[in-house]
C-alpha cells in the first residue's frame, strides 16, 4: 500500500487537520467559559475551599444575688474528642469502655467526623466526668488522636436552687435555631426558661469568629489576612438580681416536700426576694449533657416540677381576696368602715344558701377580715355589685400580667359583668353568683405572683412597682452598669379608707382570734390574711398574704400550699418564718452598714477571665 | 552545504522546540504541584528524567532511517515480552501490576509499547500487499493493538490501554479504512455509552447507528452482523454496568454527573474545575494557586497536572499548553504527507494519534468534558516512563522529517 502516491492522502491531512482543529475549539469554548465567564462564581468556590470560618464560643454572663452572691456560675466541662488521622481503631474498645460509652456509638460518631475532615477533631463525648478524664490523661500514649476540649457548663454554687427564676440553658432545638435565626448554630446553649431565657441576649454575649486557612485535608495552616478579619468573641454581661439567695433557701426548705409556690418581694422597690415553686428539680441536670430519661421523667411527672407555679397557676384565691371586696365598698361609699352585719353563720340569696364557717355575731370591717367572716362579705358584695368589685380587682392588678421579668406569666382571670355575659348569656347569671367571688372563689383565678403584688399594694396603701428579679445588667468588658428601671403605680384611694384594711390585718396576726397567728413575728408587728380555697379535686388549697413590718413594710410574700388544707395554720406559718428570717438578717446587716448591692464583688472575676480581658486590645 | 542549511534541511526545529517549550511547562508546574509535599523530590526527579528525555529524543531524530524501519517488529516483539514480564515479575503500585523496579528508577513497559505498536503498525500498513479493505488484513491490525491493550488491560490499567484504541481510529483512516469499517468499530462504544444515560437515549442512538451503517453499507451480511452486535452490547451494558464494581459504578455515575457525589468520584473534576476556573485570564501567580498549593486536587503533579498552569497562569497559561499541543500534532500531521516512505507516513501519524488521544482525554477530563480516566498529559506530568516514551516519540517524528526524502 502506497499512502504517497494517493492522491486522497491530502484530503485525509485536512480531516485530520479539522479533527484535530475542532477539540482544540472545542477545548477554547471550555476555558473560555470556565475562566472568564464563570471565573467569579469558580473564584468564590475556591476561596471557600481554603478559608473557614470557627467560631470561639463566649462565656455566659454571671448572675449575683443582691447581697453580691454569685448564684449562677459557670464550671468547665469536658468534651472528649478525636483526631481521625491519629487515631488507632485498635484502641476503640478499650476508650469505649473508659468513657462507658456504647462501642458502636463510639465508631459511628467517628466515622460521621471522618468524612469531614481526618484532621478535625471529632466530639465523642461530651461533660465527661473527671474521673474517667484523668484515667485517661494517665494513659495518653495508649490513645493516639485522643483529646479533650474545654466547654463552659452552668455551675449553681449557692444552697437554694431558685429553679423556676434562674432558669436552665440547654443545647438550641431545631425549633429554636429557625425562631433566633443566624446568630445561634447546631450545638449551641441557649436560655430556655425563666431568667436565662428572658435575658438571653444580655448573658449570651456574642459569639467570636476566626478565619483559617485550610488545606484540602482540613489541617489549619495559619489565619486568614493574618488574622485582620477575626473578630473577638464578646462575654456575656451579668445580671444582678434583686433575689436574697439566703431567703430563697429558707423559703425553699419551709416548702419542701409540699406542692405550692411561695413569692417574697420588696415593697420598697418591687424586687423579688424569693421565688419558689414546688417541686422543683436540679437546675444543673440540664447544664451538662441530660440524660434522656431524666427529661421524661420530668416530662411526665404528674406532679410538673418544669411548670412555675408562681407565676402560672390560675387558683382562686379564697378568703385572701376579701380586702378587695372592702377597698371597692368603701371608695364607692357603698357601706363606712362602722358598718355591722349579724352573722348567724349562714347567708340566703333567694333560697340558696351560703355557709359560713363559724357565727361571727355583729361584726364590722375590721373584725370581718381578723375572723375572715364570708356572712359581712356576702352582705357587703350584695351591696357593692360585680362592677365596683371588678375595678377595684383590676386596680389591684388581677385579671393582667404583672409584668415581671420572667419568661411565663398568666394573666389570671377576675371574672367582670362583660365576661359573665359572655361566658353564660345576659340572662344567664344571676345575683347568686356573687358571694362566692365575694370570699374569693368561683370563676376567679389568681397567680401567687399576682397575690405577692397585692399584698405589696396594700403594705404601701396603694403605691405599687412592677415585680422584677433583675435590677441591673454589668457589662464588665465595658465596665458599665446599667441600672435597669420600672415601673411605679399609685392608686387612686383616700388614704384613710386603707387603715381599716390595714387594721384587719394586722389583728389577723397579731390579734387573739385573727386566723394568721401562726404567721407572727416576736418583735415586728405585720399584717396578712389567711385563705382557704375550695377546690373540686380534692383537698382545699391553703393560702397567705402578708407584709412586715407593718409601717414602713421591707416585704411583702404570698405563700399557696396546694391540697394543704387551712391557710392560717398550713401557709401562715411559712409566710411568717420567711419574713421573720428575712427581716432578722436585714437588721444585722443594717447594722454592719454594708450596702445592699455590693459592687465590689463585681470586680472580684477569677482569674481566667482576666487573662482573657488582657488579650484584648 | 554549510553547517546552517544542513541543519535546516535536517533537524525539524519546530517540533524540537515546541517539546522543549511543553517539558520546561511541566518542569515548572511539577515544581508548584509538589512545593511543599515532596517537592525536591519529585521536582529533582523529573528535571533527571527531562534530561533524559532530550537525550533519548537526539538519540531517536540522527539514528539511522533504515534500522528505525527494521527494528520494528523486534521492538514490538520485545515489548510484549516486557508486558508479559511485568505482569509476572512486575511491582505493584495502587493497584496495577505496571512497573519494573530498576535500581532506583521505575519503569514502564506499557510507555515503551507506545512507540513500538506505532511502528509496528506502521511496518505491517506499509507493506505493499496491505490493504484494509481485507477483512484478514484488518483483523491483523486489530490484533496487532490488541495483544499489548489486553496485556495492560490485565495490569488492571484501563486508562493506558484506552488510549490504543482511540489512536487506532486515525491510523485506520490514515490506511483507508471505509466509512463503514470505522462506524463499525465505534459503534457498539457509542451504543454501550448511551444504553447507561437511559433507554431513550439508547433507542435514539442505535436507530442513528443503524442509518448511518446502512448508508455507508458494504456488504449486507457484515452490516447486518455489525448492527447486531451493536445492539447486543447496548443491552448488556446495563447488566454488565450491575456486575461492575460499587466504585467503578460510582465513577460512571460522577461523569454523568459530577455533582451527585461531590466528595467521592465526583470530587476531582470539581476540585479540578474550580482551579481552572479560579484562574480566570491572568492566573493566581506562580505558586500562588491555592487548589494547587493546599491538595484540593489529588493527582495533581500526574493526571490533573493541566490545572496548575490554568490556575496559576490563568487562561494565558492554559491557552498556551492549547496552542502548543495543536502547533505539535498539526506538524506532525503534517510530517505525515511531507515524507515519501509509507512507513515513516505511518508512523508519524500513529504518533500523532497517541500524542493526540493523551491530549484529548486528559485535557477533556480535566475540563469535566470527558470521564475521569487516568492518564498523564504528554511532557507535563510527571512520571518518567511517559516523558521517555513521548520524547522518543518525538525523536522519531524528527527523524522522519530528516528523512523525509528517503523511500
Amino acid at each position: 500500500m502506497n499512502v504517497i502516491e494517493d492522491i486522497s492522502v491530502y484530503r485525509k491531512r485536512r480531516t485530520l487537520f479539522v479533527v484535530v482543529l475542532l477539540v482544540f475549539f472545542l477545548f477554547f469554548g471550555r476555558l473560555y467559559q470556565l475562566q472568564l465567564i464563570y471565573k467569579d462564581e469558580y473564584g468564590r468556590r475556591s476561596e471557600k475551599n481554603i478559608v473557614r470560618v470557627i467560631s470561639t464560643e463566649p462565656v455566659r454572663g454571671y448572675m449575683y444575688d443582691r447581697t453580691g452572691t454569685r448564684v449562677v456560675d459557670n464550671r468547665p466541662a469536658f468534651t472528649v474528642t478525636i483526631m481521625p488521622f491519629e487515631f488507632d481503631r485498635g484502641t476503640a474498645p478499650n476508650l469505649a469502655r473508659l468513657l462507658s460509652l456504647d462501642l458502636e456509638v463510639l465508631l459511628e460518631r467517628l466515622e460521621k467526623g471522618k468524612m469531614y475532615s481526618r484532621f478535625t477533631p471529632v466530639k465523642i463525648k461530651r461533660d465527661v466526668d473527671f474521673k474517667s478524664l484523668s484515667a485517661l490523661a494517665e494513659q495518653r500514649d495508649r490513645f493516639p488522636g485522643v483529646g479533650y476540649q474545654s466547654e463552659s457548663k452552668r455551675f449553681y454554687p449557692t444552697r437554694a436552687r431558685a429553679t423556676h427564676i434562674l432558669g436552665y440553658t440547654k443545647e438550641i432545638s431545631e425549633q429554636q435555631l429557625q425562631l433566633l435565626g443566624k446568630e445561634y448554630a447546631q450545638g449551641d446553649v441557649v436560655g430556655s426558661t425563666g431568667l436565662e431565657a428572658q435575658y438571653e441576649k444580655a448573658l449570651r454575649g456574642a459569639k467570636g469568629h476566626q478565619f483559617s486557612i485550610v488545606n484540602a485535608y482540613g489541617q489549619v495552616l495559619g489565619s486568614f489576612e493574618e488574622g485582620n478579619l477575626d473578630v473577638l468573641p464578646k462575654e456575656g454581661k451579668d445580671l444582678i438580681l434583686t433575689m436574697d439567695f439566703a431567703l430563697q433557701a429558707v423559703a425553699e426548705s419551709l416548702m419542701a416536700d409540699q406542692r405550692g409556690a411561695l413569692v417574697a418581694l420588696d415593697p420598697r422597690d418591687g424586687g423579688i426576694l424569693a421565688l419558689v415553686s414546688m417541686p422543683d428539680y436540679d437546675l444543673s441536670l440540664f447544664s451538662g449533657v441530660t440524660p434522656p430519661g431524666v427529661w421524661r421523667r420530668l416530662h411526665s411527672d404528674t406532679a410538673a416540677p418544669l411548670f412555675n407555679r408562681a407565676t402560672m397557676t390560675r387558683y382562686p384565691p379564697g378568703s385572701t381576696f376579701k380586702m378587695v371586696l372592702a377597698l371597692a365598698a368603701l371608695d364607692n361609699h357603698i357601706v363606712s368602715p362602722s358598718w355591722r352585719v349579724n352573722c348567724t353563720g349562714v347567708f340566703y340569696v333567694g333560697r340558696k344558701p351560703f355557709a359560713d364557717l363559724h357565727v361571727h355575731g355583729s361584726v364590722n370591717m375590721v373584725e370581718a377580715i381578723q375572723k375572715s367572716c364570708n356572712v359581712y362579705f356576702y352582705e357587703l358584695m350584695m351591696r357593692t355589685g360585680l362592677d365596683n368589685w371588678h375595678q377595684s380587682g383590676r386596680a389591684f392588678g388581677f385579671g393582667q400580667r404583672t409584668g415581671i421579668d420572667l419568661y411565663e406569666e398568666n394573666t389570671g382571670l377576675l371574672p367582670s359583668t362583660a365576661y359573665m355575659n359572655q361566658r353564660y348569656g345576659e340572662k344567664g347569671w344571676t345575683r347568686g353568683y356573687l358571694p362566692s367571688l365575694a370570699i374569693g372563689q368561683g370563676e376567679l383565678g389568681v397567680t401567687p405572683l399576682q397575690m405577692a403584688y397585692y399584698a405589696m399594694a396594700i403594705a404601701n396603701r396603694g403605691v405599687t412597682h412592677q415585680p422584677h428579679a433583675v435590677q441591673a445588667i454589668i457589662d464588665r468588658a465595658m465596665s458599665r452598669e446599667d441600672r435597669l428601671s420600672y415601673e411605679t403605680r399609685s392608686m387612686d384611694i383616700r388614704p384613710e379608707l386603707w387603715e381599716p384594711i390595714r387594721e384587719g390585718m394586722r389583728r389577723v396576726v397579731e390579734e387573739p382570734g385573727g386566723t394568721g397567728g401562726l404567721a407572727r413575728i416576736a418583735g415586728i408587728p405585720s399584717g396578712g390574711k389567711t385563705g382557704t380555697a375550695q377546690n373540686p379535686h380534692g383537698p382545699d388549697h391553703a393560702w397567705f398574704v402578708g407584709f412586715a413590718p407593718l409601717e414602713e413594710p421591707e416585704i411583702a410574700i404570698a405563700v399557696l400550699v396546694e391540697n394543704a388544707g387551712f391557710g392560717g395554720t398550713r401557709a401562715a406559718p411559712i409566710a411568717g418564718a420567711c419574713m421573720e428570717r428575712y427581716l432578722h438578717a436585714a437588721s444585722i446587716r443594717r447594722q454592719a452598714e454594708q450596702p445592699a448591692v455590693p459592687i465590689a464583688s463585681v470586680s472580684t472575676l477569677p482569674t481566667t477571665r482576666a487573662v482573657y480581658r488582657s488579650e484584648q486590645p | 552545504m554549510s553547517m546552517f542549511k544542513y541543519l535546516a534541511e535536517r533537524f525539524e526545529f519546530r517540533i524540537f522546540l515546541v517539546v522543549i517549550a511543553l517539558v520546561i511547562l511541566g518542569i515548572v508546574s511539577v515544581y508548584s504541584a509538589s512545593y511543599d509535599a515532596q517537592a525536591s523530590e519529585i521536582f529533582f526527579k523529573q528535571l533527571v528524567w527531562a534530561a533524559l528525555g532530550v537525550g533519548v529524543l537526539l538519540l531517536c531524530a540522527f539514528v539511522p532511517f533504515r534500522i528505525l524501519h527494521l527494528s520494528a517488529y523486534p521492538a514490538y516483539a520485545l515489548s510484549i515480552a516486557l508486558l508479559v514480564g511485568v505482569l509476572l515479575f512486575g511491582r505493584t503500585v495502587s493497584g496495577s501490576t505496571s512497573w519494573f523496579n530498576l535500581g532506583t528508577l521505575r519503569f514502564q513497559p506499557s510507555e515503551f509499547a507506545k512507540v513500538t505498536t506505532a511502528l509496528a503498525l506502521a511496518a505491517y500498513l506499509s507493506r505493499p500487499d496491505v490493504t484494509l479493505a481485507k477483512v484478514k488484513h484488518l483483523f491483523v491490525v486489530a490484533g496487532m493493538v490488541l495483544l499489548p491493550v489486553l496485556l495492560i488491560m490485565a495490569q488492571p490499567d484501563t486508562g493506558t490501554a484506552v488510549i490504543y484504541v482511540v489512536m487506532l481510529f486515525p491510523v485506520l483512516y490514515w490506511g483507508g479504512a471505509s466509512k463503514f469499517t470505522l462506524l463499525a468499530i465505534v459503534a457498539p462504544g457509542v451504543v454501550a455509552v448511551a444504553a447507561l444515560l437511559g433507554t431513550t437515549p439508547f433507542f435514539i442512538v442505535v436507530i442513528g447507528m443503524g442509518i448511518l451503517l446502512y448508508l455507508t453499507r458494504e456488504n449486507r451480511i457484515v452490516t447486518a452482523a455489525v448492527f447486531s452486535l451493536m445492539v447486543l452490547v447496548g443491552i448488556s451494558t446495563q447488566s454488565i454496568y450491575e456486575g461492575l464494581k460499587p466504585y467503578q459504578q460510582k465513577r460512571i455515575a460522577a461523569f454523568l454527573d459530577p455533582s451527585v457525589d461531590p466528595l467521592g468520584a465526583g470530587y476531582n473534576v470539581v476540585q479540578s474545575k474550580v482551579a481552572i476556573g479560579s484562574g480566570g485570564l491572568l492566573g493566581k501567580g506562580y505558586l500562588q494557586g491555592t487548589q494547587t498549593q493546599l491538595n484540593f486536587i489529588p493527582e495533581q503533579w500526574t493526571d490533573f497536572i493541566f490545572c496548575v498552569p490554568a490556575e496559576e497562569f490563568g487562561f494565558l497559561g492554559a491557552a498556551t499548553v492549547l496552542v502548543l499541543f495543536a502547533l505539535l500534532l498539526l506538524r506532525g500531521i503534517a510530517i505525515g504527507t511531507a515524507v515519501k516512505s509509507p512507513f515513516a507516513s505511518f508512523v508519524a501519524i500513529g504518533i500523532c494519534g497517541f500524542i493526540g488521544a493523551h491530549v484529548l482525554i486528559n485535557i477533556g477530563m480535566s475540563l469535566d468534558l470527558l470521564p475521569v480516566i487516568g492518564i498523564p498529559l504528554p511532557f507535563l506530568s510527571y512520571g518518567g516512563s511517559a516523558l521517555l516514551s513521548g520524547m522518543m516519540m518525538m525523536g522519531i517524528l524528527m527523524n522522519l522529517y530528516a528523512n523525509r526524502k528517503e523511500h
